[in-house]
């Protein structure tokens, strides 16, 4: 029998916002605990929230980059829950209001298969304290209380693993771009759930799903789809259940492990906050933030193609990394040797920084001394060989112009100093002269050796190559 | 008024974090009775058509917060309320999930 | 005691007195709470401008409002070593024109009362006859103003929990509309209903404080942009174009003569100064929801509004095995019976299942009722009734809940409802005990509510009524 998968996507993603959702304590990263903090955040008695207006902001970027229609009137509600992460006893969030609605992505599969995944709703709504457990009980930390969050959440569009993969990695691209998140899975600054379920091909009703959660990384979320759907099959196949459940994934055994069963739905009790009134949106600002969002990823890759003339494959890595396609577009403004700048950027730059470990944030590359440096190998002032020289140089932060100054780098481009050079290269070597006389072509090969010693490698392989068949013919 | 017997009346307790007593499951049923009766005089008044009421004003506001940090308080007065402080952090027993 | 009164003595000597006199009067009356350090604040003096209209004035606080490093319980046990980490809008703004706090006061259990017999100190005695209640919630305050303690105390208003008090003690309640006075830090009942006011015993002094507590705070996002007027410089209680409507529900369902002619002989003073008094009559199914309403808005509201209270990061926390147990057994402990069937019963009209039946069906009455209540005040300057229908009742003693005394007894949740203004002001005794009237008016009318109590206020003579006036 031939099954089907359906997997819907629910994504939280911490806004990058200086202050929290509801309150003006700051949203920090891996400062000491309980400093971050006031009274909102600890849900002391007497507090009320008071609405982010970046975190709505950014919340707007996002729905607009995923399509979706914005709703201009903006109302929380709440959802109550007791656990010890959460100080008020209930989460402030947007059930019957969801900022964003109906939206959709594009996703590109590994074999190129391009696909509409739809978006049910964005809301914003805030993240819980951070909890560390241990024998001896749990710590608690509220600097992390209150950070704003939109949760994204997909329609059941998704077919498998890879599929999935290509959605959060498309979303977790958009946003970065957007500087809407960190999207940081690893730090949890972006977290991904997914519910899968299967059903025979063709059948129209959905299969018993199951939550997976936790997952922190994108690979992972592949991983454990796959394990989950081949968990089901093999259930199904067997003539047992899918059991409703929360479960996580287990990167040693490969498979996904039950955290907890689900009976029926937690009853939440939302209902609207009485302390939030709601909030008309101004056209005009949700426009301007439309209007003034940055360069997304398709677009920046169309451009790099058209307009720079850039191979799909190139315009690809430089636009999967946001940071490599900055530097590229900073590189582009003072050159227009474009394929070779993107080469330098995609190959070189990148190993360097590989090799040496270094971020990305703290590239030592100047773009201008990389742009100038591919301008001179264009221009035939230093060889390919000895731009690789200059450029261990740029990436101790040193201008090339005086690199090639201080090793006497310039590359002779002079002819008549390169045809004393030949002449007297051909003069101590008549055998040679005598072999191409006999059609043995690769006595010019010998002689551009020569050359290049007698010159220490800075003749301009190009010049010095014409040059040289020149001669010989006259001889 | 069957479901509402003292083990429903306590598991509704539970539910919102705390015990009751036999007792006082008894007086629930009680004003669960009224809470009835309530319902009724509701249920004879027509509200077809009529939105909820949330806020007493519902005039919508333009007001958001600028995203500017303000009011920080020190990790001390953080936990000054808080009947066990390790390494500061709130600490309670172990989380059982 | 007005404002008036108090400035007769210098600062230091009238902050003391009222301290000894709270202390002096606590056996008997059992209104406070916590008493709270005056040194420092009368030291703080030295920063404020003697002009400011509170300065140097000896106020209380319901136990409810957040001040930086006093206790705060809100008369729950949950809260009783709950010491406040910040200030409330309205202590912020009452320190700042010179209110030195001596006491937080007693309370029904957050707010969750109309009795003031639900305060984990214990009941608060009313100072007229100690046999009988404050009335609540802010019973506390309520009785550190008429026993003559302080001219001024901060109450907190969900269903009448001011202006009732105000009746059997006999001094000025004033609720003011919803959003006039920012409720940060304001430990609520329920958000949507609750309202900051305080106690006066002066029309003066009501309008006066209005100036200081009112105006936009950016932490509560349903305060009000509305300018602040100079409520106290426009008191005129000139009547000729006042229109008046007396709320016949309840007026008509009033059985004591006493305070039957009390209200009419009143109603024909306003007249004779000029007044155009006629009676108007809600739609009676209407009125007999406004209860069922009240109780099911307030108890939803309240049991996620007191979610917070687990005793994890502050509270009296009780030990237990796992942390879910710590939440359970602090709750249980912290939480009085009344409270916590309270919240199962908001918790129960709030579940998914029932929220259309209940909880929201509730709130699409309410929308009825307002817009009832607004019908009439599109044509009235005020609707104006008893505050109640009897003195304040002996402790124990059973109001008799007759079909009628349901509407005498709630009708003031119509303030709450439409957030409309409303105020409590004493017209009289009856059995030596104080009653009153209760007025509300148009959404930021305030000063019509001022202008109508300072005509009342002269009829009565009741200006700075309290214990000590006869004594």
């Amino acid at each position: 029998m031939n099954y089907e998968t359906i997997i819907g996507i629910e994504i939280h993603c911490e806004l990058k916002t200086k202050t929290k959702m509801f309150s003006s304590a700051p949203v920090t990263f891996g400062e000491m605990a309980n400093t971050c903090v006031n009274e909102i955040d600890l849900g002391h008695p007497g507090t009320l929230p008071c609405v982010n207006k970046e975190a709505v902001r950014l919340a707007i970027k996002a729905a607009t980059a995923m399509n979706c229609e914005i709703d201009p009137l903006v109302k929380f509600d709440r959802k109550n829950y007791y656990y010890s992460d959460l100080p008020k006893g209930y989460q402030i969030t947007q059930q019957f209001h969801p900022l964003g609605r109906n939206g959709h992505v594009t996703i590109e599969t590994k074999d190129g298969v391009t696909k509409d995944i739809r978006i049910n709703r964005i809301h914003m709504e805030e993240d819980t304290a951070k909890q560390f457990h241990s024998d001896a009980g749990s710590l608690i930390d509220f600097n992390r209380a209150g950070t704003p969050l939109i949760e994204i959440v997909s329609e059941p569009d998704i077919r498998n693993g890879a599929e999935a993969a290509a959605y959060v990695e498309k979303l977790r691209t958009l946003l970065y771009y957007l500087g809407v998140s960190d999207v940081k899975m690893e730090e949890g600054s972006m977290r991904c759930d997914v519910n899968v379920s299967i059903r025979e091909e063709g059948s129209e009703t959905f299969g018993t799903k199951t939550e997976v959660k936790n997952l922190n990384s994108i690979s992972n979320v592949q991983k454990a789809i796959d394990a989950e759907v081949q968990r089901q099959i093999e259930l199904v196949s067997n003539g047992e259940r899918v059991i409703q459940a929360t479960r996580r994934y287990d990167e040693t055994q490969k498979t996904t492990v039950l955290m907890r069963k689900k009976e029926g739905d937690v009853d939440y009790k939302f209902f609207p906050d009485p302390n939030i009134t709601p909030i008309r949106l101004d056209d005009a600002w949700i426009k301007d933030i439309q209007d003034s969002m940055e360069e997304l990823p398709d677009e920046r890759k169309a451009r790099y193609m058209s307009d720079y003339g850039l191979k799909d494959y190139d315009a690809g890595v430089l636009v999967a990394n946001r940071e490599l396609g900055d530097f590229f577009d900073e590189v582009c403004k003072y050159t227009e040797n474009y394929k070779k700048a993107a080469n330098w950027v995609i190959v070189e730059l990148t190993a360097a920084l590989n090799k040496d470990n270094i971020k990305f944030e703290n590239n030592p590359c100047n773009p201008k001394y990389l742009a100038d440096m591919v301008n001179m190998v264009e221009k035939g002032e230093i060889s390919g060989k000895q731009a690789k020289e200059v450029f261990e140089e740029i990436m101790k932060g040193k201008d090339p112009k005086k690199v090639v100054e201080e090793k006497g780098m310039k590359q002779m481009s002079d002819s008549s100093e390169l045809l004393a050079v030949v002449t007297s290269v051909l003069d101590a070597n008549p055998q040679s002269i005598e072999d191409f006389k006999n059609g043995k072509d690769r006595a010019v090969g010998f002689l551009m050796g020569q050359v290049m010693k007698a010159s220490k490698g800075q003749a301009n392989p190009k010049i010095a190559n014409q040059l040289i068949q020149e001669e010989l013919k006259k001889r | 008024m069957e479901e509402y017997s003292v083990e429903y009346f306590k598991k509704l307790a539970h539910d919102i974090m705390f015990d009751i007593s036999d007792q006082e499951a008894l007086e629930l049923q009680d004003d669960f009775k009224e809470l009835v009766s309530e319902i009724n005089v509701l249920d004879e008044i027509n509200t077809e058509g009529v939105e909820e009421m949330v806020y007493p004003f519902e005039m919508e506001t333009h007001f958001l917060r600028e995203d500017v940090v303000e009011n920080v308080i020190s990790q001390t007065d953080a936990l000054s309320n808080a009947k066990s402080v390790k390494a500061g952090h709130v600490h309670v027993p172990k989380v059982v999930k | 005691m007005d404002f008036e009164r108090a400035r007769k003595e210098d600062v230091n000597a009238r902050i003391h007195v009222a301290l000894e006199k709270a202390k002096a009067k606590q056996a008997d009356l059992n209104a406070v709470v916590s008493f709270v350090d005056v040194e420092s604040q009368i030291e703080g003096l030295k920063d404020i401008d003697e002009n400011q209209p509170f300065y140097g004035m000896p106020i209380v606080l319901k136990d409810n409002v957040n001040m930086k490093g006093v206790r705060t319980t809100a008369s729950s046990r949950i809260l009783n070593n709950y010491v406040s980490i910040y200030d409330a809008h309205i202590t912020t703004k009452l320190k700042e024109a010179g209110a030195v706090v001596i006491a937080k006061a007693s309370m029904d259990e957050l707010g969750m009362g109309g009795t003031n017999e639900n305060a984990y100190t214990g009941p608060v005695c009313n100072p007229w006859d100690t046999s009988r209640i404050s009335g609540g919630s802010s019973g506390g305050s309520a009785v550190l103003v008429s026993s003559g303690v302080v001219p001024f105390a901060i109450g907190t208003d969900t269903g009448d929990s001011i202006r009732k008090p105000a009746a059997f003690n006999g001094i000025i309640g004033m609720k003011p509309t919803y959003g006039r006075i920012s409720r940060y830090g304001v430990i609520p009942y329920a958000s949507s209903l609750d309202h900051v006011g305080y106690f006066t015993t002066s029309i003066k002094d009501a309008a006066v404080a209005l100036e200081v507590l009112a105006g936009r705070d950016d932490r509560d996002m349903t305060s009000s942009y509305k300018e602040v007027e100079n409520y106290a410089e426009q008191l005129n209680s000139d009547l000729h174009d006042k229109k008046i409507a007396i709320l016949d529900n309840v007026q008509n369902a009033i059985t004591n003569e006493e305070i039957k002619d009390n209200f009419n002989s009143l109603m024909a003073k306003l007249e004779a100064r000029g007044a155009t008094i006629e009676h108007v009559s809600l739609d009676d199914k209407l009125m007999h929801a406004l209860l069922p309403v009240y109780y099911i808005i307030a108890n939803a509201e309240a049991t996620a509004n007191h979610s917070n209270l687990d005793g994890i990061r502050f509270g009296e926390r009780e030990d237990g095995e796992s942390v879910e147990d710590v939440m359970i057994n602090s709750r249980t402990k912290g939480l009085s019976s009344n409270v916590r069937k309270r919240f199962v019963i908001g918790s129960y009209s709030l579940f998914a299942a029932n929220q259309e039946k209940i909880f929201r069906k509730a709130q699409k009455v309410r929308r009825l009722i307002v817009e009832e209540l607004k019908r009439v005040l599109d044509q009235y300057d005020v609707v104006i009734a008893d505050a109640s229908a009897t003195i304040a009742p002996k402790f124990k003693e059973k109001v008799q809940a007759g079909n009628d005394d349901i509407v005498t007894e709630n009708y003031m949740v119509l303030g709450n409802f439409s957030g409309y203004p409303s105020i409590t002001v004493p017209t009289g005794f009856v059995e030596g005990m104080p009653i009153g009237i209760n007025m509300t008016a148009k959404p930021f009318e305030e000063q019509t509510l001022f202008n109508i109590g300072l005509a009342i206020e002269e009829e009565t003579g009741l200006k700075g009524n309290d214990v000590e006036v006869d004594a």
